[in-house]
């Protein structure tokens, strides 16, 4: 997953920078509002977003984004219990709320399950066609017989996987995958995608000509 | 002198107006049967002279004429009341004539004129035109005492009646100007001065007027004093919780990219971390200024299965939901369980022997029931400082917070805390 990290304090950003990082995400981390505009276009899977940040508030950033349409999932991240404060956090369009301190393995797991949400997916399993993957696990079978996939693989998977459906463009996906990497390494994808199809079959992946890829295209 | 208690207002100025009327009422009875007897006596004294004085003409034309004695005048009115005797001083005093209820003996030996008492007898004596004759009207004393007595009866009779009525309608004026004070105290239980532009409304007398403002103002401190300490604790809750989530953080990758040799010491301070962490989350839970508590129903088996702490079984057998504040009882039963780990149990087993209350027993050494007893002392005298640990102090601050309190029980084996978390 591609994550934008929204945190100003410095042990814990760079903490969970790196332990996204070690779990296989792509993270990209703002510690103001202000420097978000740098990623202005960008695609991301989830934010994960503090409420007290230097210039601002990040729960009146959230309501902004989500007035302008952006449904990107969101993590609150905030050292607010109180009931009164998570109600809010989550009225004003967080998808889930962590109190801090939290573990880190926990807040994946959170991210994890508001992705699989928003991607119409309660299940942490999903079956397409012969191919059935575990979201959570990171294991993918085929004919019921697991397959093992490198890291790079896996995320091209999981970003298609959370589209389910959708028709995801060549650049959209190399920024989910790859980051700001994918200015370097252009065909990277196109790499990760044939050998997806080798070990899953051509069916998984279709390939909508001039637009992108997609799986779980229509019957 | 110190007042009891349950002394009521009412009660006392009620029982200080009853014993005063009373007090009242014997000193005007007295003052008044002593009037009456002078003014009574005052009356007869004079009715007795005015009867002599009627009665002095006839008897001495009577004596000049050489009649019978007379018929009195004034008998017929003053009969049974006055009698008379005519008395000659001449030599030894003898009875000339008299009325026939009159004594046979002279009243007086020797001439006594105006009033005087003889046993028995009020007299009044006036001397006639004829040398050494006295005439003395007199009346019995008991008579004159039956009068002062029907006249002090009659003043009682209208008196007592006076005097219950007005014990009664002072009970009710006591009773009716005590009720703004009874308003008062169902206004303050209703009275919430965190609400915005709340105030304790009019005083409804004057003398209320002061303890409305004085309460006001009390509130007015009390609410900007939270309000700073809200404030303060969400400025100390972000210090403390945002730098615990980064030391978790940094332990977590650290322990991804540790190698083998150093990933046990690396688990050991990420679970000292951790136990830090429940420690500060309890204790930031349980000062949050002006929080109240927010119940809601709380399965235990589901809040065992989301309070892994490492090395502890946790079981929950045939419990009952719980009714109360899920971050409070998360923090008190987490500091518990950390006590049972420190003090070498395997197991820890929640379980609900009464309506809502929970109990965390664990398979440790236990206590011995001397030491019990002193743990439960201080837990109920809130004596904590050097007598408890932090687990079972913040354990009863979370039982009382919810109205009710902690109680250790005796075990065959093990420790057990129970949380009484009050009525639902």
């Amino acid at each position: 997953m591609r994550l934008l990290l929204i945190e100003d304090d410095e042990l814990l950003g760079s903490g969970l920078r790196d332990f996204l990082r070690v779990d296989g995400h792509v993270v990209e981390w703002a510690r103001q509002l202000g420097e978000i505009d740098a990623y202005r276009g960008e695609p991301f899977d989830a934010y994960l977003l503090d409420w007290q940040l230097p210039d601002g508030s990040g729960l009146e950033w959230l309501s902004a984004r989500r007035e302008r349409g952006d449904v990107t999932p969101v993590l609150m991240l905030t050292a607010r219990d109180l009931l009164e404060d998570r109600l809010r956090g989550l009225d004003s369009g967080a998808d889930d709320y962590i109190v801090k301190p939290f573990a880190p393995e926990e807040m994946v797991a959170r991210v994890r399950a508001i992705c699989r949400r928003r991607a119409g997916s309660a299940g942490a399993r999903v079956r397409v066609g012969a191919v059935e993957v575990d979201l959570i696990s990171r294991c993918a079978w085929l004919n019921s017989e697991r397959t093992e996939l490198t890291s790079r693989e896996w995320s091209v998977l999981e970003a298609l996987m959370l589209r389910f459906g959708r028709i995801v463009s060549k650049a959209e996906l190399e920024r989910l995958v790859l980051g700001f990497e994918s200015e370097l390494a252009s065909n990277a994808i196109e790499v990760h995608v044939s050998s997806l199809r080798r070990k899953l079959g051509r069916e998984l992946v279709e390939t909508v000509r001039g637009m992108g890829y997609r799986v779980g295209g229509p019957a | 002198m110190r007042l009891q208690p349950s002394a009521s207002i009412g009660g006392r100025l009620i029982r200080s107006l009853v014993l005063w009327s009373v007090i009242w009422c014997a000193a005007l009875g007295g003052a008044l049967w002593m009037i009456v007897q002078e003014e009574v006596a005052e009356l007869l004294d004079d009715s007795l002279q005015s009867a002599a004085e009627g009665l002095i003409g006839p008897l001495v034309q009577s004596r000049t004429e050489h009649v019978d004695p007379p018929v009195p005048p004034l008998a017929s009115s003053t009969s049974g009341r006055f009698v008379w005797q005519l008395v000659s001083h001449q030599g030894p005093a003898h009875v000339v004539s008299s009325a026939r209820s009159a004594p046979v003996s002279p009243l007086h030996d020797i001439p006594k004129p105006g009033f005087s008492n003889v046993p028995g007898w009020r007299v009044y004596g006036q001397a006639t035109a004829q040398d050494g004759q006295m005439v003395y009207v007199a009346q019995t004393t008991e008579e004159r005492v039956e009068a002062a007595t029907e006249i002090a009866l009659a003043a009682l009779l209208v008196g007592a009646p006076m005097t219950l009525f007005a014990v009664l309608w002072l009970r009710s004026r006591v009773h009716r100007e005590l009720q703004p004070l009874r308003d008062l105290s169902q206004r303050l239980a209703r009275y919430d001065p965190m609400q915005p532009g709340a105030t304790l409304g009019t005083a409804e007398r004057e003398e209320l007027r002061p303890v409305h403002a004085a309460i006001d103002a009390l509130a007015g401190r009390l609410t900007r004093r939270l309000a700073d300490e809200r404030a303060f604790t969400s400025h100390a809750a972000h210090a403390l919780r945002t730098p615990l989530a980064g030391i978790d953080a940094q332990l977590a990758v650290a322990l991804r990219e540790a190698n083998a040799a150093t990933r046990p010491r690396l688990q050991r301070v990420r679970t000292a971390a951790e136990r830090l962490q429940r420690v500060v989350v309890a204790l930031l839970a349980m000062f949050r200024s002006g929080a109240e508590v927010q119940r809601s129903e709380i399965n235990v088996a589901a809040l065992a299965a989301r309070l892994p702490v490492e090395g502890l079984v946790i079981e929950a057998e045939g419990t009952t939901p719980l009714v109360a504040d899920a971050d409070l009882i998360t923090a008190a039963v987490l500091n518990l369980m950390d006590n049972a780990q420190r003090h070498g149990a395997r197991t820890v087993t929640f379980s609900t022997p009464g309506a809502n209350v929970l109990q965390v027993h664990d398979d440790g050494p236990g206590v011995d029931s001397a030491r019990r007893r002193e743990l439960q002392a201080a837990i109920d005298a809130q004596d904590y400082d050097g007598r408890t640990g932090l687990g079972l102090m913040l354990a009863d601050l979370v039982a009382r917070a919810h109205g009710g309190g902690l109680s250790l029980p005796e075990q065959a084996s093990g420790f057990a805390a129970e949380l009484n978390l009050g009525s639902r």
